[in-house]
């Protein structure tokens, strides 16, 4: 038997438990001898009457109290994420079939911008077409509207001023309407201050 | 968006990346999981509900507000005991309290300051908030932890009772490796002796 008793480190070793090469001798020790085995036994008691200790409960409205002054600072980039994602399903099985039908379109819609960019002479000229169309009806409603409202004399004044006189007239237009529109605005607001 | 019930099985990692996302929710799982050992560590070691409270909410506030600070290579729980403990030190060391014992300050060397330094708990005009103290911190374990000093209280209190290791102790409270075992080595052997004292 070695009759070195066990050093209060040693002690310690045991009572933590522990598993490492030096530890085997010291079980060892304990069982032949009653002294450190009797502290061995008095450590275990405050161990385990610390172990035992429980844990205490704050006041429930602790979390609310700490949030009142923890800012909560939302990236971005987050909010950018978010803002898709409300947008998208929440359920997956929807998710996945908004992604498909979406991917479908962008797919399709890019095969015909491809098709549409091959045959780039045809579009100009089919563009041409449609605004010349375009063109001429709003032109000939025009015409129609004024000769209804002045006359078939207005309409030969306004083609004998050409672009310029056509220019003026609608610029004095917006002009007058526009100014009618704020003198209109301005008098409300003197009514309602001498209200 | 993440909702509380998810989170709850999320490592602390992950909890604090979607706090820093800005998910207030994330935050307060934060709080759910530690504000009962934080909360028991600060109380055990200032022995006063109402000034407990209010050093666990500085010591979350200062840990929700730095989060940013957070580095995931070290457990969140020993940064957030970190603080709370500094808080707690913090706060003996600006009111210079001593060392309390049910038998009056260890530093006391007549018997008139023995029974001056001593505390009463049964006392007939306690008020309700001190007869809760009275009663969470009265058994004779808890009063012998009350007569460590708060460097002890803090390590025996990470070891046994928050069940960390000796090196997260270590991390936790910026000590060497062995200035933590010579103080939890100490602190069970005072332990030892205040409860053979009681025990007489």
């Amino acid at each position: 038997m070695n009759h070195r008793h066990l050093l209060p480190n040693e002690i310690d070793l045991l009572v933590d438990g522990e598993a490492g090469f030096g530890v085997a001798p010291l079980r060892a020790h304990i069982v032949e001898c009653d002294e450190c085995r009797a502290r061995l036994d008095d450590a275990r008691i405050v161990v385990d009457a610390l172990e035992a200790l429980p844990h205490f409960a704050p006041d429930s409205r602790l979390a609310d109290r700490v949030m009142a002054q923890v800012p909560v600072f939302v990236p971005a980039h987050v909010a950018a994420r978010d803002s898709v994602f409300r947008w998208l399903p929440k359920a997956g099985p929807a998710r996945a079939a908004a992604a498909i039908v979406g991917t479908s379109i962008a797919g399709l819609l890019s095969i015909a911008m491809v098709w549409l960019a091959s045959r780039g002479d045809a579009v100009v000229f089919a563009t041409g077409l449609f605004i010349g169309r375009l063109q001429t009806l709003v032109l000939g409603a025009a015409r129609d509207v004024v000769v209804a409202v002045l006359g078939e004399s207005a309409v030969s004044a306004l083609q004998a001023a050409g672009t310029l006189g056509v220019t003026l007239l609608v610029l004095g237009f917006l002009g007058t309407a526009l100014g009618t529109v704020f003198a209109l605005r301005r008098l409300a607001t003197a009514s309602s201050r001498r209200a | 968006m993440p909702h509380a019930l998810d989170l709850a099985n999320l490592p602390d990692a992950d909890v604090v990346a979607l706090a820093l996302e800005g998910r207030e929710v994330a935050h307060r799982e934060l709080i759910r999981r530690y504000e009962r050992p934080v909360f028991s560590l600060i109380f055990r070691m200032v022995r006063d509900r109402e000034l407990a409270e209010d050093l666990t909410q500085d010591s979350f506030i200062k840990v929700l507000s730095h989060l940013d600070r957070y580095r995931s290579e070290f457990k969140f729980s020993s940064w957030l005991f970190k603080i709370a403990n500094n808080v707690a030190i913090d706060h003996l060391r600006r009111r210079q309290l001593d060392t309390v014992s049910m038998d009056g300050s260890p530093h006391a060397t007549t018997p008139d300051a023995v029974m001056a330094s001593a505390i009463e708990l049964s006392d007939a005009s306690e008020t309700a908030l001190e007869e809760m103290e009275a009663k969470e911190l009265g058994s004779a374990i808890e009063r012998a932890i009350a007569g460590l000093r708060p460097e002890y209280r803090s390590c025996i209190l990470l070891r046994h009772v928050e069940g960390r290791s000796y090196e997260e102790i270590a991390t936790t409270l910026d000590l060497p490796l062995g200035t933590v075992k010579t103080y939890i080595h100490r602190a069970r052997h005072e332990l030892r002796r205040a409860l053979e004292h009681t025990r007489e």
